[in-house]
């Protein structure tokens, strides 16, 4: 009798999952408050949550999967997963080399300082260290800036620490990460403070395919269009970003 | 010298290494100038006793005094006390690195401060002296086990020391081999030297000791002249011993 | 005197190329001009990216060569100190030594990296690079004591003797008489060590040390190269470590010059 209940439970899952496609996304999950791990070890965060609700909306399934940003691109184009879904900011060299979602987000990038620093700018960072996430738009920013010299890391939060225990002198991220570190945190938020909002121009965030998967990209861009007409997105912002 | 001081004076000495006493209740004296021969059978402690006498062995109780200084005493300098004790050992111990030469002048140069040329000439004095001279120059591997013990000799006497130890300093050798180095050995003791040495080489301890000791079981058991031994020895085991090697 | 070389092999360096053994002597050859080839072809037939790539990595080269040399002198320094500590008959200062080898085998590099830098950053402020070489230098101390251990006791009791019957306190002794014995025992697994470590700093581009590595993967998220780029720096460490495994050969051909 038993046998015969999981038998038909098997089938139903396989069935299930045969007709509602399945779309692999890929987050990097350190990147608060955007995707990050709670403490049950589930990939949560603004991005989980707008996946969840567009695949919804667009009658598809998705499994999050937690990837280190280092290659998270280098995944994508090996097949690895469907998509990538982490604050990717949608920039002309990515545009390149992956094809991008409608954007659903818009961020600036922030610089994270010291309280006692009184930089406003990138520019008055000139002879400084800046720290941000090897391979991301703040990072690229930094690089740009004439006479600061620009440290990559692997994730944001080893910046932060470093920021913290006085090794560099900023960093600089997304602001909705920024401030989760530097306004949020207690023990980082006694110590730093969101210098300025870099006038560096608006990025959008977009969900990145490997070139060419429309398949996928049509899903989800259908899912987004749903999730924003129907006004989740905002809730969604309220919930992780107060805002 | 018998109302000088003597220069190496062991008293109730013992050691243990574990369960096994190695030495027990030793008492010694040697006179300055003086040739003792220790013998005994393997095992009987007699490397052991010797090696207390420049410290190479820890002992558990008694007295050692070397020159005047308590050896066991450790505000006394151990280092400076073995520069004046020369030591010769079964199986040579040259320096591989260095050559003949060197082996010769390290510890004077770096230890007594000779300059490298006075530290040089008095070391090529002392190879004329045990005979190998024109092997200064090269490496001890290049030897003979005969000119090795030697060369080991002569860096022993490179320090200038008042008191020779010799631990067999023959038996590692080939027979041939075995009379060029008792030669030095005999030429040394002519010149004065004070003389404790472990051999099995009887002739040599009938020639040149002025006493011989008998161990056996970590215990001295009989100390005479070579006459006194090798013509009436009073212990049963010391005749038993040498109706073994004789 | 006595030829009873020991070899010691402590962890994984490289395979250093001897006279005797001749496969692996070819096999350096095939392999260096193997990589090499491969590295200049890339370059001329492919300059893009391949010299974008390898112009991006010079500094991150020179942070590799300086994390490398600066941590490998102080774990030879704390390899012989713990080396002696782990034989000496003072019992703190063995179980110093001891504990000290236990602790570091006991716990990953990476862990130790992340520990020493993130760590200790709350307690002592200290540069990245810095960090990395204290890091590094610790671990490796470790297996340097070992190796130094090893050699020390490789050399025959009679030489401690010898040395100390004629005066030298055990400090001359050691270096007068033991260490520049040791040496040809301890040099063989050093230069092994030697390379292990710089293919291990590797590891430090995860203190966000903009070594070989950590320029590399820089270049390739911002190009997504990712291919090519690690092609490049794979070569770039394997000439490296095989130039290297080339010149400890040589050296320890000339240390047995009085065998
Ligand atoms: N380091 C040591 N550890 C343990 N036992 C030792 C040690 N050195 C010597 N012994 C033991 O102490 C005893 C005396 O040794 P010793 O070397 O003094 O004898 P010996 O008379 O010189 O003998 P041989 O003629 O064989 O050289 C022997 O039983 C020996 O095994
Ligand atoms: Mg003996």
């Amino acid at each position: 009798m038993k046998k015969v209940v999981l038998c038909l439970l098997t089938v139903l899952m396989l069935s299930s999952s045969a007709w509602a496609k399945k779309i692999v996304i890929a987050q990097d999950a350190t990147w608060p408050p955007m995707e990050f791990m709670n403490e049950n070890k589930e990939i949560v965060g603004f991005d989980s949550d707008y996946m969840k609700a567009a695949a919804k909306e667009a009658g598809y399934e998705v499994e999050l999967r937690n990837v280190a940003w280092d290659g998270i691109f280098a995944g994508l184009d090996a097949g690895q997963y469907d998509a990538v879904c982490s604050s990717v900011t949608i920039t002309d060299e990515r545009k390149k080399a992956m094809d991008f979602s409608e954007p659903y987000f818009k961020v600036r990038q922030a610089l994270v300082v010291p309280k006692e620093s009184a930089a406003k700018t990138l520019e008055d960072m000139k002879g400084k260290t800046i720290g941000g996430q090897i391979g991301t738009t703040g990072y690229f920013v930094t690089k740009k800036v004439e006479g600061v010299n620009a440290k990559s890391y692997d994730e944001i939060g080893l910046a932060m620490e470093d920021l913290f225990n006085g090794r560099i002198d900023g960093v600089v991220c997304d602001d909705p990460v920024a401030a989760q570190y530097a306004l949020q945190k207690a023990e980082y938020a006694a110590k730093l403070k969101i210098a300025a909002v870099l006038d560096t121009g608006d990025e959008y965030y977009g969900v990145a395919v490997k070139k060419g998967n429309k398949e996928v990209l049509d899903l989800i861009n259908k899912g987004i269009a749903e999730v924003q007409s129907k006004g989740l997105d905002k809730e969604m912002r309220a919930k992780w970003m107060g805002q | 010298m018998p109302d000088s001081d003597p220069i190496i004076r062991i008293e109730n000495v013992s050691k243990h290494f574990g369960a096994l006493k190695a030495l027990n209740n030793v008492s010694l004296s040697i006179e300055s100038g003086e040739k003792v021969v220790i013998i005994g059978p393997s095992g009987s402690g007699k490397s052991t006793l010797l090696r207390t006498i420049n410290r190479l062995e820890e002992v558990d109780a008694g007295t050692i005094i070397v020159d005047g200084w308590d050896i066991r005493n450790a505000g006394n300098n151990i280092n400076k006390i073995r520069m004046e004790v020369g030591m010769v050992f079964q199986s040579f111990n040259l320096f591989p690195h260095k050559t003949v030469l060197r082996n010769l002048t390290l510890a004077p140069t770096k230890l007594k401060g000779e300059s490298r040329a006075e530290a040089e000439s008095n070391a090529m004095r002392l190879l004329d002296k045990v005979g190998i001279r024109d092997k200064a120059d090269v490496y001890p591997a290049k030897l003979s086990g005969g000119q090795q013990q030697r060369v080991a000799i002569a860096r022993a006497l490179a320090m200038s020391p008042k008191i020779m130890l010799f631990d067999e300093p023959t038996s590692a050798l080939d027979p041939e081999m075995i009379g060029e180095v008792l030669d030095v050995m005999v030429k040394m003791a002519r010149e004065g030297m004070t003389m404790v040495v472990v051999t099995h080489e009887m002739g040599f301890a009938r020639e040149v000791a002025d006493r011989v000791v008998f161990m056996d079981h970590g215990e001295i058991l009989e100390v005479g002249t070579p006459a006194h031994f090798f013509e009436d020895p009073q212990h049963p085991r010391t005749k038993k011993f040498l109706s073994q090697i004789l | 005197m006595d030829d009873d070389r020991i070899t010691i092999d402590v962890t994984d360096g490289a395979a250093i190329p001897r006279r005797k053994d001749a496969g692996l002597f070819s096999a350096w050859w095939i392999a260096f001009l193997g990589a090499l080839l491969t590295l200049v072809s890339l370059l001329v037939f492919e300059p893009d990216p391949y010299l974008k790539i390898l112009k991006f990595l010079p500094d991150g080269i020179v942070v590799t060569f300086q994390v490398t040399f600066a941590s490998i002198g102080f774990a030879l320094l704390l390899g012989l100190l713990t080396g002696i500590g782990r034989i000496s008959k003072n019992r703190i200062v063995n179980a110093v030594a001891s504990t000290y080898v236990e602790v570091v085998r006991g716990i990953p590099l990476l862990v130790q990296l992340f520990y020493i830098y993130y760590a200790m950053g709350r307690f002592v402020k200290v540069p990245d690079i810095v960090a990395a070489v204290i890091a590094m230098s610790f671990c490796y101390g470790a297996y340097m004591g070992e190796v130094f251990r090893a050699g020390i006791e490789s050399i025959h009791k009679g030489q401690t003797e010898a040395a100390r019957s004629l005066g030298f306190n055990p400090f001359q002794t050691m270096v007068h008489v033991i260490l520049p014995q040791a040496w040809r025992t301890i040099l063989p697994p050093v230069g092994n060590e030697f390379i292990a470590l710089l293919k291990d700093t590797s590891l430090v581009s995860i203190l966000a040390v903009a070594d070989l590595l950590r320029r590399g993967r820089e270049f390739a998220s911002e190009t997504f190269t990712y291919f090519e780029t690690y092609t490049i720096i794979a070569l770039v460490y394997l000439i490296i470590t095989l130039i290297l495994s080339k010149l400890v050969s040589k050296m320890e051909e000339k240390i047995n010059y009085y065998a």
